[in-house]
């Protein structure tokens, strides 16, 4: 009984502390998507700035030279924007976001905010979209800095507390 | 994709399932018309049709379906691809060419800044005019083109009002010249497509056949045009379409010069015509053409009605 409650202790430990680190961890690869994200978008921007490229085939390009997180997003976009299929822009931007993006670490607020950059995307002349587009740009590097700052103290508190958190809970127990 | 696949993509929904449900060989729809708060109306068959809500043509105005604002702005997102953006330089000339070779003219409000177009806002008119190629209708034309003795062609004139097919008749002779025929072997070809009507490029290909061995300067003033396809790409025959001003004579000037041969198109009603107006007279009177080639549409669109010589002796006519 005694060896029992020992590995039912270490267990909650070790489950508890592994909750602290899978927070800790998607805090990081948020940080990286919103990077990943940032350079997708100005790509999408040099192609429309420099060549004047319509989006369907813009993304359609991102997609193809992309193999992350944001490939199926990009996939899907793309395929229903060459469909013309009586769809808007904004709403094919919309879905995608809802159901292509399960495998980012995005918060619901990075994808409202991505969501919304859809909504003005495609509308009145060139100047229109490089507003648009550096607006969102702008958006996302102010975002990436006010995480990066205080990332390391936050990953350090989560780990912690779930170490902590583990220990409390064994102690009840006992 | 066939005709009606490319027409429907670019057409709102509602009127993408009226156009749908429509029983007609979409092979002979020339125009459709979409005008704000006005009937949905075709051209068919050389005749006009408007459409109802229920997919029919009629003659009554009062029965069709009229197009809304909404409607023009779906339709236009979707000629534009989603990106209107992209499309400026050919909103500024008034027509944007799709997938298929189809041309869209739209009209609306124009943005002039300093004298010059800047675009065009609140489009509330489309004219969508279906590509219809119509390979052969050159045979009864080369052999007269021909200049069997000097292994080439003559430079040639195809004089026709508007709407009477001189720029399918155009087309098809560059495709026969460049791939040649049972009249001769096959010969480089330089397109000027101002327009984009003869080649109807879309993302830079061809939507039309002008033969393996054509080059096409897209949405490229006639004059510049023709000096930078002598500069560069060494054709044998440079071909324009609706030539009339005067910076257009004088690369044809140029062109012929240095030894290529021309084809080119005007707007008249004939010879005579050309003669009498004031800057194409020069044409006529320095002998720079050795073939005219007259159209109508008295029995029909590109009815060939006569062809002269340089002398205007005249060699081919179907009037009595």
């Amino acid at each position: 009984m005694n060896i029992m409650k020992i590995i039912g202790c270490i267990l909650v430990i070790i489950s508890s502390a592994g909750m602290g680190f899978y927070f800790s961890s998607e805090m990081k690869c948020r940080i990286e998507d919103l990077k990943e994200l940032k350079k997708l978008i100005g790509l999408l921007r040099g192609d429309i700035r420099y060549a004047n490229t319509p989006l369907p085939e813009a993304i359609n390009s991102i997609h193809r030279r992309h193999s992350g997180n944001f490939q199926p997003f990009f996939n899907q976009v793309s395929m229903k924007l060459n469909e013309l299929s009586g769809v808007t822009f904004s709403e094919i931007w919309k879905t995608a976001v809802q159901t292509q993006l399960v495998n980012t670490s995005l918060t619901k607020k990075d994808k409202l905010h991505l969501a919304g950059f859809g909504e003005n995307l495609g509308y009145l002349d060139k100047d229109m979209q490089m507003n648009t587009i550096d607006l969102y740009i702008a958006q996302l590097e102010d975002e990436i800095k006010d995480l990066s700052k205080t990332v390391k103290e936050k990953a350090y508190l989560l780990n912690t507390l779930g170490i902590m958190t583990g220990i409390f809970i064994t102690i009840i127990m006992i | 994709m066939n005709t009606k696949d490319e027409l429907l993509k670019i057409l709102s929904l509602k009127l993408r399932t009226i156009m749908g449900k429509l029983t007609l060989e979409f092979d002979k729809l020339q125009e459709i018309r979409l005008r704000m708060n006005a009937p949905l109306l075709i051209i068919y068959g050389n005749k006009e049709a408007f459409i109802t809500e229920d997919a029919k043509m009629v003659d009554n105005p009062s029965k069709a379906v009229l197009i809304t604002k909404n409607e023009i702005r779906e339709t236009m997102e979707y000629i534009s691809n989603y990106s209107l953006y992209a499309f400026e330089e050919e909103i500024r000339q008034g027509f944007i060419t799709i997938n298929g070779g189809h041309r869209i003219g739209i009209a609306g409000k124009i943005i002039i800044e300093d004298d010059v177009i800047k675009g065009m806002k609140h489009i509330s008119f489309i004219n969508i005019r279906l590509a219809h190629q119509v390979k052969g209708c050159a045979d009864p034309v080369l052999p007269y083109l021909i200049n069997k003795q000097a292994f080439g062609i003559y430079h040639t004139l195809i004089i026709s009002p508007p709407r009477c097919g001189k720029t399918t008749l155009l087309r098809d002779i560059i495709r026969q010249l460049s791939d040649g025929s049972q009249y001769q072997e096959g010969m480089s070809v330089g397109v000027v497509d101002e327009r984009s009507e003869i080649g109807a490029c879309y993302m830079g290909t061809p939507q039309n056949e002008l033969g393996i061995r054509t080059d096409i300067l897209d949405c490229c003033p006639k004059a510049k045009g023709m000096m930078m396809l002598i500069r560069s790409m060494s054709p044998q025959i440079i071909a324009v379409d609706e030539i009339g001003s005067k910076e257009d004579l004088d690369a044809i000037d140029y062109v012929i010069g240095c030894g290529c041969k021309l084809i080119a198109t005007v707007h008249g009603n004939s010879l005579e015509d050309i003669r009498n107006k004031p800057t194409l007279s020069e044409l006529v009177k320095k002998r720079l053409f050795e073939r005219y080639v007259i159209l109508s549409n008295v029995k029909g669109i590109g009815h060939l009605e006569e062809i002269y010589d340089t002398d205007g002796k005249r060699l081919y006519t179907t009037l009595k």
